[in-house]
């Protein structure tokens, strides 16, 4: 029998641990450095929203740079055109147009397609997302938006002044940590444990009656949602959208976050994500090697570590009990292969 | 009384110290008279490499030269790298990481679309930057910051410098048509290519000027046949362009087999310099180019000829193009400004670049106070294949226009004025 309660306490600890750590982080780090951690804090959720489809209901997308740059276009275009919407507003319109081209998109691609043709449909999509972006006067076309303000949030009592980036660097992370254990709780509810029972066998799930394409196309919307809100959190951080953001690179960094990582861990994209912005940082003079450092240790990893990062250490931990005898389980509950 | 090292104080004094590091900033109290560091955030890697190579060299060869005559006020010149991947979000990162240790004063920007990034982010983070490629009006115009300084020419005197020059010597050809990038330097210059034109050849022949609407290309197609056969079918005389780097060299060796350069009378190209002729040589079509440094129009210049001997001595290529002396121009006015200054905060090197005069590889400089922008000559050669030449082409003409007389007046905060051309 799976205790729950426990699982959950455990996973609410790493959020927390993981939320202290950012957040001592500027203590220690210039303010440039406290930048590059606020991109990483977004691109761990970031990797969580994709995994949520490749490891929770098997589908494989080749486009989620189009729910980010859709998000972050989306808080682009009211922070500077409608300024008088309050900030949360913006977040909300970010997350839903995100919910929105998932679901047309996901509509029509999972009617169509599954496998390596859903795949390459979200690729064709997302390539779509980037055309519309470029050759689009109100989105800035080629130049993208720039000098998009950071919020001060009035709460009619008091105000929050979120205009300094370290303040909104605390924002960022308060708000990836809340929805990184939303995201858990999901992928462990009921719901989530149901789209997972899809991935292991749609034929077998569809019979017990359940209705296989809604729930897929429930996970994409969702997946959708939260990587736009990634993309409508980043904005005011970066102060600047440009259609990169939409580019088929980006739709890559998450698969990159979790193939490092460890696609059976939920956890895995954020250790990928967290790699991945050291190896940038560290390869930041040595223009062109950061690409070749991440190709190379990725290579590394899918030859040695099949499991990522995080399969590769908790599978010597467990090794390591066996052998002390400790019959103790993993603590940490996750632990168990969500594959 | 005994003082006891207890655990507890440890910790408290550790915590204590801890969240007293981001207040001490040991770096300015050990930079008074270590090296000034100055960061360069361009592209150096992917497609427009080829054109961060140049800024690399051109920096280098500018702090050589400064650190060879005793550096600035006794301090010497060092640069930082970051790569821009020619992309506003990876040149943000590089721009905010480098202001964070301590690297203020930046340079290098070459995309019109990251400089305009860049005011408002080092408005709030407190820097500087010197672009010396970036080509677009908006730039001191519309969205002029005062934390953004262009070194090199305004895309007017260079757009509207061509069309006169060109005008006076061929006044014949009126009928004009443009292939055009679509994104906002493309756009700049074909806005002032066409109010140009439009004042300027009535104003020499008595006569209007035919322009075709333009025909925009995509960024980084591979494939511009359709576009080429759309020029095709134009009715024109001369073409206009400022497709650049290696999309130009796709474009003109792609337009070569359909005959696109023996139809029309002029080639009129906005910046690619020594680019396409390099890559093509025997089957360079003969065009004009605007050019941000032509050396053999700055010869006898000491900074030029030095700029020259030592970019050939380095790289072994003959032909350094001009974004080369941008930089290496952005390293002298940081040069003049911080001598000037007698400090290297943001504020007062903001304010020592303002109105600064400094000497570059084509001259005396100006920067206006008013804009940012600076005032330099404008330089134009004719580039045709030559069966004698080494390389298979050749400079037959040049010019170099004083650049007081082709720059527009200083309208910060307002869009540009296309009637005063």
């Amino acid at each position: 029998m799976i205790d729950y309660r426990r699982r959950m306490r455990a996973n609410l600890a790493i959020a927390v641990i993981g939320l202290v750590l950012f957040a001592v982080f500027p203590l220690v780090a210039n303010s440039g450095l406290v930048f590059l951690a606020g991109l990483v804090a977004v691109n761990i959720v970031f990797g969580l929203s994709w995994n949520l489809l490749f490891s929770g209901v098997g589908l494989l997308s080749f486009g989620h740079a189009m729910f980010f740059a859709g998000g972050a276009y989306a808080m682009a275009v009211v922070s500077l055109r409608l300024p008088d919407l309050p900030f949360a507003g913006g977040l909300l319109l970010g997350a839903m147009t995100g919910g929105i081209i998932a679901l047309v998109f996901g509509y029509i691609a999972l009617r169509r397609a599954s496998g390596v043709y859903f795949a390459v449909l979200t690729l064709a999509f997302s390539e779509l997302v980037h055309i519309v972006i470029t050759k689009t006067t109100f989105l800035g076309r080629n130049d993208g938006l720039v000098g998009i303000p950071r919020p001060v949030i009035n709460l009619g009592v008091a105000s929050i002044d979120l205009t300094s980036a370290l303040a909104y660097y605390y924002f960022i992370i308060v708000a990836m940590a809340v929805v990184a254990f939303a995201l858990w709780s999901f992928q462990n509810s009921p719901a989530g444990r149901l789209i997972q029972a899809i991935r292991q066998d749609p034929v077998r799930t569809a019979f017990l009656g359940t209705d296989v394409r809604s729930w897929q196309l429930t996970a994409f919307v969702l997946s959708g949602t939260i990587a736009a809100f990634c993309g409508a959190v980043m904005v005011p951080f970066a102060q600047i959208a440009s259609p990169e953001i939409a580019y088929w690179t980006v739709s890559t960094e998450p698969i990159l976050f979790t193939l490092l990582g460890g696609a059976g861990h939920f956890w895995g994209p954020a250790v990928g994500a967290i790699l991945f912005g050291a190896i940038d940082y560290a390869t930041r003079a040595l223009y062109g090697l950061s690409e070749i450092t991440v190709g190379m240790l990725l290579l590394g990893v899918v030859l040695l570590m099949p499991g990522g990062l995080l399969g590769f250490l908790l599978s010597r931990r467990t090794a390591a009990r066996r052998l002390t005898g400790s019959g103790k389980r993993v603590p940490m509950a996750n632990a168990e292969k969500a594959t | 009384m005994t003082y006891r090292i207890s655990r507890r104080n440890l910790v408290k004094g550790a915590a204590a110290a801890g969240l007293a590091m981001p207040f001490i900033n040991l770096r300015t109290a050990a930079a008074q008279d270590g090296p000034i560091t100055i960061g360069i955030v361009t592209p150096l890697s992917g497609p427009v490499q080829l054109i961060g190579n140049f800024v690399r060299q051109g920096a280098e060869i500018g702090v050589a030269h400064i650190n060879a005559n005793g550096g600035i006020n006794g301090r010497q010149l060092a640069l930082e790298f970051r790569d821009s991947k020619a992309n506003p979000n990876d040149a943000s990162v590089a721009a905010r990481e480098l202001i964070g240790s301590g690297v203020n004063l930046q340079l290098g920007t070459i995309s019109s679309a990251v400089a305009l990034a860049m005011g408002p982010l080092l408005e709030s983070e407190g820097g500087v930057v010197l672009t010396s490629g970036a080509g677009t009006e908006k730039l001191n115009h519309e969205n002029y910051n005062a934390h953004v300084f262009r070194v090199g020419d305004s895309p007017v005197s260079r757009n509207a410098g061509l069309v006169r020059h060109i005008v006076q010597s061929r006044p014949e050809i009126r009928k004009w048509g443009g292939i055009i990038p679509d994104h906002e330097y493309g756009r700049t210059t074909w806005k002032i290519f066409d109010a140009a034109m439009r004042k300027i050849v009535p104003e020499l022949t008595g006569e209007e000027a035919q322009i075709a609407d333009p025909i925009l290309v995509p960024y980084g197609s591979g494939d511009y046949r359709n576009y080429i056969t759309q020029a095709m079918r134009l009715d024109v005389e001369g073409i206009y362009t400022s497709v650049y780097g290696g999309d130009a060299v796709t474009l003109y060796q792609q337009a070569k087999p359909f005959g696109l350069f023996d139809k029309i009378d002029v080639l009129l190209d906005s910046a690619n310099e020594f680019l396409v002729a390099t890559a093509m040589k025997d089957q360079t079509p003969a065009h004009w180019s605007g050019f941000h440094w032509y050396y053999e129009a700055n010869k006898g210049n000491p900074l030029s000829d030095e700029l020259y001997a030592q970019y050939v001595e380095r790289t072994g290529n003959k032909y350094p193009m001009g974004w080369a002396a941008e930089a290496h121009a952005g390293i002298m006015a940081y040069a003049g400004a911080i001598a000037k200054a007698g400090s290297t905060e943001t504020g007062d090197v903001i304010a020592a670049l303002k109105g600064l005069e400094f000497d570059s590889a084509t001259g005396k400089r100006r920067i206006r106070a008013e804009d940012n922008q600076a005032v330099k000559n404008a330089e134009l050669a004719f580039i045709e294949p030559s069966a004698s030449a080494p390389d298979g082409f050749a400079v037959t003409d040049y010019v170099s226009l004083d650049g007081e007389k082709v720059i527009e007046p200083a309208t910060p905060g307002q869009p540009l004025d296309t009637t005063i051309l």
